[in-house]
């Protein structure tokens, strides 16, 4: 999956640093209707994206950044972790990390949809997905077997890609000291 | 996979005519038939066929159509919503509510779409399956709760919502209300009240236990129904998700367990106002406390 990905160009189609992320409103875990642009108003943002609570390479990277979070916060930023999954499981995964920050529910993938991050499940995954019990149409609520790439993304108040981390290989994840020592840059510029 | 690839692909589902979807989508020719030449790669076969001037959708077209056209929705609404936010447009939310279905369940997602869309008016149809089916095809509802198992055209998404269970609901100084649960030996000295807002709890313990219960119809709103229960006409089941006040009270009902589940519906591929795609994407994201367990590892 990674090599079919790495070669087809995927990362051209990704945000990239200077582009404009645009404005969304998406549910949280618990329900409520968050928009990027009133994150923005009050500093800078990071957006994660992550495959779900299933993901054991998510779980590793919500607990480094659930550990994050406070010199994230001193950076005078916020966090908000974006997820395709439905059904309670963004509150699941919220709760197991004891996470403060926001986890948003990014129902039928529409955000990672335009920042370019989503990718189709190919063929041999999906089996294997399926023969371990994991079924994307009931978590997505959706049945079209895609998945967001764990893509990181700091974005300046004006909501432009200041920085971001791409890695097809969804093993590989932004190291949260590199997100703290960009949000530190961006903030002396 | 692209946005702009995916609403190339989508245009060109409903034009079936690559010059025309070029034209509408702004591109052109080559770069729009490049687009949908990636799309394909990635999404491992051909999308369309072309003979001569017809244009058709392949297997892997029509079966990818949905869920694209849905991602699309999903990506215009959520920068739809923070722009009606930002401009401050009103909108309305018209939702179907199905037999004993009531709004507390949903209630906090309605709430939340109308604190960010200041003006937007909220409308709630309570009525039968197949009239509320109507109203969404005929575009006077944006979505619907209904109970799963009623006939659904193919046209309609639906998502499990939650699971309904039956309470019994009877006055405070009933005898079953110094029980802590009811159970279904205990109806048979009881006149059930049933009607077309009891969700079908009662039919269904009727069809399980085999008993002959003593039923009263009482057709009408859920409240006229609890207004004859405080009237000591008999004990209603209904469903747990319901408000039940005093002088009413509800205990459980148990052996036999009554459940129905609860879909959300709306009808494919039809472009939904920011509050209505809000909301069902709110719904959508919900537990309902009755998160699978089947789902979690």
């Amino acid at each position: 999956m990674v090599a079919t990905l790495g070669n087809d160009g995927f990362m051209r189609q990704v945000l990239a640093a200077g582009a404009v992320f645009p404005d969304f409103m998406l549910p949280s875990a618990e329900g409520r209707l968050v928009s990027l642009a009133s994150r923005l108003a009050s500093g800078p943002v990071v957006i994660s994206f992550f495959r779900g609570e299933w993901c054991p390479f998510c779980r590793l990277m919500l607990a480094a950044l659930t550990e994050a979070l406070p010199q994230i916060e001193a950076a005078g930023a916020s966090l908000l972790a974006l997820t395709p999954e439905t059904g309670g499981l963004a509150l699941a995964m919220k709760t197991y990390h004891g996470a403060r920050f926001e986890v948003l529910c990014d129902v039928d993938f529409g955000v990672g949809l335009a920042a370019g991050v989503v990718f189709r499940v190919p063929k041999l995954y999906r089996a294997r997905c399926e023969a371990a019990g994991l079924s994307f149409p009931a978590r997505h609520g959706n049945a079209a077997w895609c998945l967001p790439v764990p893509a990181t993304f700091i974005l300046d108040t004006d909501g432009r890609v200041a920085w971001r981390f791409v890695d097809v290989d969804f093993s590989h994840r932004a190291e949260p000291a590199d997100i703290i020592s960009a949000l530190r840059q961006l903030g002396r510029q | 996979m692209e946005l702009s690839q995916v609403r190339y692909f989508i245009t060109l589902c409903k034009t079936l005519n690559f010059t025309r979807a070029a034209e509408q989508c702004n591109v052109t020719q080559p770069a729009f038939t490049r687009a949908i030449q990636r799309l394909e790669e990635e999404l491992g076969g051909k999308l369309l066929f072309r003979e001569r001037s017809l244009t058709q959708l392949t297997e892997l077209g029509r079966a990818m159509r949905p869920h694209l056209e849905a991602m699309l929705d999903a990506a215009d609404a959520a920068t739809a919503l923070a722009a009606a936010k930002r401009l401050h447009t009103p909108g309305s939310l018209k939702i179907g509510l199905g037999p004993g279905i009531g709004a507390a369940a949903v209630a906090g997602a309605v709430r939340e779409v109308a604190v960010a869309l200041p003006g937007a008016s909220i409308h709630f149809k309570e009525s039968g399956p197949a009239a509320l089916i109507e109203a969404m095809l005929t575009d006077m509802l944006d979505c619907a709760l209904l109970p799963e198992g009623c006939d659904m055209p193919e046209r309609l998404n639906r998502w499990p919502l939650y699971v309904d269970r039956a309470v019994a609901v009877m006055p405070e100084e009933h005898r079953l209300c110094a029980r802590n649960a009811v159970t279904a030996r205990d109806l048979l000295e009881e006149t059930v009240i049933v009607g077309e807002s009891c969700g079908g709890f009662a039919a269904q313990l009727a069809g399980i236990t085999g008993y002959s219960l003593r039923l009263q119809s009482c057709n009408g709103a859920a409240a006229q129904m609890l207004d004859m229960v405080a009237a000591g006409l008999g004990v209603a089941l209904l469903s747990n998700r319901l408000r039940i006040a005093a002088p009413l009270a509800s205990r459980a009902f148990t052996e036999p367990e009554l459940e129905r589940r609860i879909l959300l519906t709306s009808v494919a591929g039809r472009p939904l106002n920011p509050a209505a795609a809000s909301f069902i994407k709110l719904c959508r994201a919900q537990g309902f406390g009755s998160l699978e367990k089947r789902l979690l590892f």
